[in-house]
């Protein structure tokens, strides 16, 4: 016991210093690294692209194109995946998710329905599968890891169950197809989703009360807790809009190819938490930006496309972001651990 | 004292096989400050997260205003008017200081969207006013980047900045110089002249000596000593601590 004589008074902290160069500082903001790495990479590929146009056709008219078709469908994944990580949980689930929807959607457009009828009842299923896995994980007191791997698995055997091994077209009439799969203003219009979508989910995090309690709950769970915050309702509307983003890949991708495949989609959830890891989400919860998750995703497409116009043979693709993941990682926990000062 | 406003009647509380609080009855009077003292593992602690509607008592209840009551959450105890200084400060280290100081209670317009401008103000305001702590220049840090003491300085303009009838403080200064104890000591008492009442949990008997009307003193888990100021000494309040 210590408590006879007036305790010690604890030292007055020496004012931290705040002289870290502009640089510093811009890398250790949220984003500011990747936003550093994305700007290097643009560069590099301009520059080549300028100085060997006939070698190295990055800024091609039809490369541009290629790009913008393939980063909506893991931008829009990246999303969902990001704002639930940043709450506390992963969802492996998505891909399997993202299958399932389309496999539905497409089923039931070739059966007679009306196209946004069948985008809204794949959207409402994603999301109703979302609000499943956060149920049992916070019931059941589950890591969310393996509820979502869990649900990978039952989701992809579902999509047997629903329609068998077949490809199923697509065709939804011009109204929809232009609508998320056409051109407007010279841009591809899933692509546009994507920014729309990422201004929207900025507000929602960044600008919104909601936001704050995602960051709160990932952050520091008891905190948010012992605040008032209802951190169960946060970590279930976060699993709702997880899955309710995959359900939306899902259609900006059918709508893109015109047929659903029962096996597409495998290894995109975890495509989709690298863009998160490397756009500079923390692995523990709590911290990220919607930049981050922007750029992680126009990253790893924009690598992939470079590698793929150097004609390097695909192993180098998984091997380079791998490396690029586990990087962005150690880097992340360094950045945090920092923080912590 | 003016009438209690929030009474503990037989309060027991286990975390499975341990008995963390036990037969526990103690009152708060209006406008009064009650020193809360114990020794480490006494269930302090316990007792302010229970009455912070953290936990929820294995037996007994609650009254507010003599009217029984359960508190399941933490929105029922800030109902009830209760604001608490957690002592592990529930703060978030990702989060900024003006973030973590409208945590759960943002300023919001109609839609649910931050008024940050706004809430920064206040943030500032509280900051400058209920804590003169040195080092936070601006409420845009980041709590992660602040120091123990700061932590406690943003945790105490939060809930004195929400305080509205009863301030549970839990080993508020552990972290802070003397010249910041002594500024929040006064800052206790000013608002016991506003009429609101407080708890506060220390080792420092000094410390709760000068500002406390009330002792409560636990020892594993229950009640061993509820006396006036006026009817004891640091030198009978030190021994029962010890000795008990
Ligand atoms: N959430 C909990 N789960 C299990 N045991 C707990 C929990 N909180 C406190 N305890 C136990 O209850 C006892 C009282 O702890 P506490 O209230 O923190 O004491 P104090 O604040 O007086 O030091 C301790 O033995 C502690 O280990
Ligand atoms: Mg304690």
């Amino acid at each position: 016991m210590s408590t006879v004589s007036p305790s010690l008074p604890a030292a007055t902290p020496p004012p931290r210093l705040h002289r870290r160069s502009a640089l510093m500082r811009l890398i250790s903001a949220p984003a500011g690294a990747i936003l550093v790495a994305f700007l290097l990479l643009q560069l590099a590929c301009i520059t080549y692209a300028l100085i060997a146009p006939d070698d190295f056709r990055y800024l091609s008219a039809r490369n541009l194109t290629i790009l913008m078709k393939a980063i909506p469908v893991l931008g829009c994944l990246a999303l969902g995946v990001g704002i639930l990580m940043i709450a506390g949980e992963f969802d492996l689930s998505v891909g399997s998710i993202y299958t399932l929807t389309a496999v539905v959607m497409a089923v039931q457009v070739a059966g007679g329905l009306n196209p946004f009828l069948a985008a809204g009842l794949a959207i409402l299923i994603g999301v109703a599968i979302g609000i499943l896995h956060g149920w049992i994980t916070l019931r059941a007191g589950l890591p969310s890891f393996i509820v979502t791997l869990g649900g990978l698995l039952f989701w992809r055997g579902a999509v047997l169950l629903y329609n068998g091994a077949v490809q199923v077209r697509f065709d939804p009439g011009p109204v929809f197809s232009d609508l998320f799969g056409g051109t407007f203003l010279g841009v591809n219009a899933a692509f546009w989703w994507f920014l729309a979508l990422s201004v929207a989910f900025f507000f929602l995090l960044h600008r919104h009360r909601f936001g704050n309690h995602v960051f709160a709950t990932g952050g520091n769970r008891s905190a948010a807790t012992a605040i008032g915050i209802d951190v169960g309702k946060v970590k279930i509307a976060a699993f709702a809009i997880a899955g309710g983003m995959a359900a939306f890949a899902g259609i900006l991708a059918t709508v893109r190819v015109g047929s659903v495949q029962p096996g597409q989609g495998t290894g995109l959830e975890l495509q989709a938490i690298a863009a998160c890891v490397i756009g500079g989400l923390s692995l523990t919860g709590g911290r990220g930006s919607v930049l981050g998750i922007f750029l992680g995703a126009m990253l790893i497409h924009t690598i992939t496309n470079v590698l793929l116009l150097l004609r390097a043979p695909g192993f180098y693709l998984d091997m380079f972001i791998a490396v690029l993941i586990v990087g962005a990682a150690a880097f992340n926990s360094l950045i945090e651990r920092k923080g912590r000062g | 004292m003016g009438r209690p406003i929030l009474e503990l009647h037989n309060i027991s509380k286990r975390f499975g096989a341990l008995t963390a609080l036990r037969d526990l009855s103690f009152h708060i009077g209006e406008g009064e400050v009650i020193g809360l003292l114990g020794d480490n593992g006494a269930g302090k602690s316990t007792a302010i997260n229970l009455i912070s509607g953290i936990h929820r008592p294995s037996a007994g209840h609650l009254s507010v205003d003599g009217h029984e009551t359960l508190f399941t959450c933490r929105n029922d105890s800030a109902e009830a008017g209760i604001e608490t200084i957690y002592q592990n400060t529930a703060l978030v280290d990702s989060l900024s200081i003006t973030r973590n100081i409208f945590m759960g209670r943002e300023r919001c317009s109609a839609g649910g969207m931050l008024k940050l401008a706004q809430m920064r103000e206040i943030a500032m305001e509280v900051l400058k006013s209920a804590v003169h702590i040195s080092g936070i220049d601006s409420p845009d840090m980041l709590v992660g980047d602040l120091s123990g003491g700061q932590k406690q300085a943003v945790a105490i303009a939060r809930a004195v900045y929400f305080k509205r009838r009863i301030l549970l403080l839990d080993e508020p200064t552990s972290a802070l110089s003397v010249r910041e104890t002594e500024a929040f000591l006064n800052q206790v008492l000013k608002l016991k002249s506003e009429n609101v009442s407080s708890v506060l949990v220390t080792h420092n008997l000094y410390h709760a000596y000068q500002v406390c009307d009330r002792f409560v003193i636990m020892s594993h888990g229950t009640k061993v000593f509820d006396v006036p100021k006026a009817q004891t000494s640091i030198g009978q309040l030190t021994e029962y601590v010890v000795m008990t």
